[in-house]
């Protein structure tokens, strides 16, 4: 077909999640794949670098950008696909937030480097740390638009299939892909009542109500600083909300929407409050770390030194 | 396959090293997850070295540390999509080992569901995206049509049932898991929820459904493994180690003792997954950012082992249905026991995926799979060190954690699946570089005319 568009899908270092959540649109991609000229997809097709690094500058329709810039190679990666697409596309958290990966900006590079090569368990020389034929690992995690600028951002991790073909097709059809200022509260079907909560408990404590709102029975739910869109699946399977597509449009810092809306809600003095968050990193920003303005900031003072 | 061919270039002067130097790079390997490339040393038209370069590592070992133990399976399922289920268990696993719980019965069903449903998915992803364009094309294929795109199009009824085959396993996967991608209904003490009887009973069609589809796809690759006979029993046919998990002896995905075979098939070890570090090294080589995983006791390279669905049907002594008992039996009967053909990888991932629906069938038969006793009602962080062991489609995964008396992460080591196998790919490809470039072998084995033409 002449009017297909021309696609890349490219994977940063990441999980492949956001593809997997595109294959599951299972026979409706019996639909989306003819509408595509796939120009770069390397878990799918079998174009090289090569191929992709050749091409034109602004000759693709649109590139879809899963995953973080953990190497000097994803750099790179990235601002090749800004250089060759019309448009840009932040698809997934790790993309748009850092993802839960992005936790390692709270470690300096060297002990990561030391905790899997030197001091591991298993490891048996242990003597190396890879540096042939292999990209450079980053400093640190940074937020993907810090390095180029994106015209689009779906996160989720993954975004659902339904919402992944949504923006494709009104990419294609040059519609601005359209986001909600909802949070999974707003879209999740348990029975909420006036909160005020005495303790909050750790995910694994006793056996939630299927029908109550998590947060109203002291789970720590990240519902409230989340972004509608999946549909509230993880309370639907009697599961605290993990944040996982990042804050509500127009929020910055997730951390500090789910304090507030914590502070708010809980009747306990402060101290106590405080117990209930012994990894503030990992329970408030647990997919946005590299986002955080704390992260942001440790950078700052790294670069002053 | 294209690639760049340039001379290596000295680090100290940037001038290429000898003339008779050539350097192949294919970059990056393809229809794979993750993020992968070849490096090829040539001097004097011979091969010298083959690299595999695995380009990124995001440290989920180091920054597990300082989490709570009970975030661990939503994060540590971050390291891979595809098999995003076999992490989330095996965290649970090894927080329920240090904190020394066991979970209620049905729960434990409810997670070999889970994950033989992604068994499912993955299994027949893998043949028919990452693997089957390069057998329903053949070899020669032009780049840009060797893939699952082209499969769909040229045999639309074997596209359609490979896309039906996915969907019934990720299916699956959502509805035990709550989600498709990531799941999060495991958590220590048992599951948050389980299956109403409605959903039982509707799977229970879909299981029988989903055994169409894959006697369709185990037909169809024994006819590619037929017409590859040549390719399967002479093309990077190599002597491993091999390990996986079997529960008295039985292929099992969720439970079972570690079990090792040696390249001549005895049973070298056999051991609880507390006891990983007895067998399980790392070699940690200068070109690779993903470690090689061997046998310990025969040291490296020597213990290079693999894993995935051609370990396990070398190591386990059964299946666990009757229908994966006569396929393993058609394969032991053809190519013996161990089988040391990479290319028959092909053929044991299908006869995982006839026990898979067999055994996904016979537990959702279970009463205990719409059983209300999921979870504990009382679950005690404590200060411990626990290890989970799963099998992930592509071989045997282990979490291994440190926790402290308020349940938090103090230190994690990870064996993680795909690296099991990376030795043993970097051993194939220089064989078959050799294969390839030295002795021309394509031009020498029996190739089967494509079954798609362009």
């Amino acid at each position: 077909m002449a009017n297909r568009k021309k696609v890349v899908f490219m994977q940063l270092s990441s999980c492949w999640g956001c593809h997997q959540s595109l294959l599951d649109l299972h026979e409706k991609l019996l639909d989306v794949i003819p509408l595509l000229d796939i120009q770069y997809w390397v878990a799918a097709v079998d174009f090289k670098l090569d191929h992709l690094e050749k091409l034109p500058n602004g000759s693709i329709d649109a590139a879809f950008i899963e995953g973080l810039c953990r190497t000097e190679e994803d750099v790179h990666l990235l601002k090749l696909c800004r250089e060759k697409a019309k448009a840009l596309v932040s698809l997934g958290t790790c993309s748009t937030y850092g993802g839960a990966p992005s936790i390692a900006n709270l470690y300096p590079k060297r002990e990561l480097l030391e905790r899997k090569y030197l001091k591991a368990e298993t490891a048996a020389n242990r003597n190396t740390i890879p540096s042939e034929n292999v990209p450079e690992i980053a400093d640190y995690v940074p937020q993907n638009n810090q390095i180029v600028k994106f015209d689009a951002y779906l996160p989720g991790c993954p975004p659902t299939s339904g919402e992944i073909a949504n923006a494709v097709l009104a990419l294609l059809s040059g519609k601005p892909i359209e986001h909600s200022n909802k949070t999974i509260c707003d879209e999740c079907k348990r029975k909420k009542e006036e909160k005020n909560i005495k303790v909050f408990k750790r995910d694994f404590e006793g056996r939630p109500d299927t029908e109550k709102c998590l947060l109203d029975q002291g789970y720590l739910c990240m519902g409230p600083g989340t972004r509608a869109g999946c549909g509230a699946q993880c309370p639907a399977a009697n599961n605290p909300c993990q944040g996982c597509s990042g804050p509500p449009e127009g929020v910055t810092d997730q951390g500090a929407r789910l304090v507030g809306a914590f502070g708010g809600i809980a009747d306990m003095e402060s101290p106590k409050m405080l117990k209930s968050f012994p990894d503030p990193a990992g329970q408030l920003y647990k997919f946005t770390y590299a986002s955080s303005p704390l992260s942001k900031l440790r950078r700052v003072k790294k670069n002053e030194k | 396959m294209k690639s760049k061919s340039a001379p290596p270039k000295s680090e100290k002067t940037g001038l290429p090293k000898s003339e008779n130097e050539t350097e192949i790079k294919i970059d990056p390997v393809t229809r794979l997850e993750g993020h992968g490339t070849i490096t090829i040393k040539l001097d004097k038209g011979k091969v010298s070295s083959v690299q595999f370069n695995v380009n990124s590592a995001r440290f989920f070992e180091k920054f597990l540390e300082g989490r709570l133990a009970e975030d661990a399976r939503i994060i540590a399922p971050r390291i891979c999509g595809i098999c995003p289920e076999p992490h989330h268990l095996a965290s649970v696993k090894a927080v329920e080992d240090a904190w020394q719980i066991n979970p209620p019965e049905p729960a434990k069903k409810l997670r070999e569901l889970l994950l033989l449903a992604k068994q499912i998915s993955s299994h027949a992803l893998h043949i028919y995206v990452l693997a089957a364009p390069d057998f329903l094309l053949g070899p020669f294929a032009p780049a840009e049509v060797r893939n699952v795109v082209t499969v769909i199009n040229k045999l639309p009824d074997a596209g359609k049932k490979a896309i039906e085959l996915m969907k019934h396993g990720q299916e699956l996967c959502a509805v035990v898991g709550g989600k498709s991608v990531h799941p999060v209904t495991a958590i220590p003490g048992g599951m948050t929820k389980t299956l109403t009887e409605e959903q039982r009973d509707e799977w229970i069609k879909r299981m029988d459904r989903a055994m169409e589809l894959v006697d369709f796809t185990a037909e169809l690759l024994l006819k590619i493994v037929q017409d590859y006979w040549d390719v399967v029993t002479k093309i990077g046919v190599i002597e491993t180690y091999y390990i996986g998990l079997a529960k008295n002896g039985e292929h099992n995905f969720y439970d079972g003792n570690i079990r090792v075979m040696s390249p001549s098939g005895k049973i070298e070890a056999e051991v609880p997954a507390r006891k990983y570090m007895d067998v399980a090294g790392e070699q940690i080589l200068p070109h690779s950012y993903a470690t090689h995983i061997f046998y310990k006791p025969a040291g490296y390279p020597d213990g290079i082992w693999r894993g995935g669905p051609l370990a396990r049907i070398n190591v386990v002594d059964k299946m666990s249905t009757s229908k994966g008992n006569e396929a393993l039996k058609a394969f032991r009967d053809k190519v013996g026991r161990p089988c040391h053909a990479t290319f028959a990888y092909h053929w044991a991932r299908v006869i995982e995926l006839i026990d898979a629906v067999g055994k996904a069938r016979k537990l959702l038969e279970d009463p205990d799979i719409v059983s209300k006793d999921y979870k504990l009602e009382t679950v005690e962080p404590r200060e411990g060190v626990g290890v989970g062991a799963v099998e992930a489609p592509r071989g045997t995964l282990i979490h291994n954690y440190w926790t402290d008396r308020q349940g938090i992460i103090t230190k994690a080591n990870l064996i993680v699946a795909t690296n099991q196998n990376i030795g043993a790919i970097e051993k194939s490809l220089n064989l078959i570089a050799k294969q390839v470039i030295e002795d021309k072998v394509y031009e020498k084995v029996k190739l089967p005319k494509p079954m798609i033409t362009l």
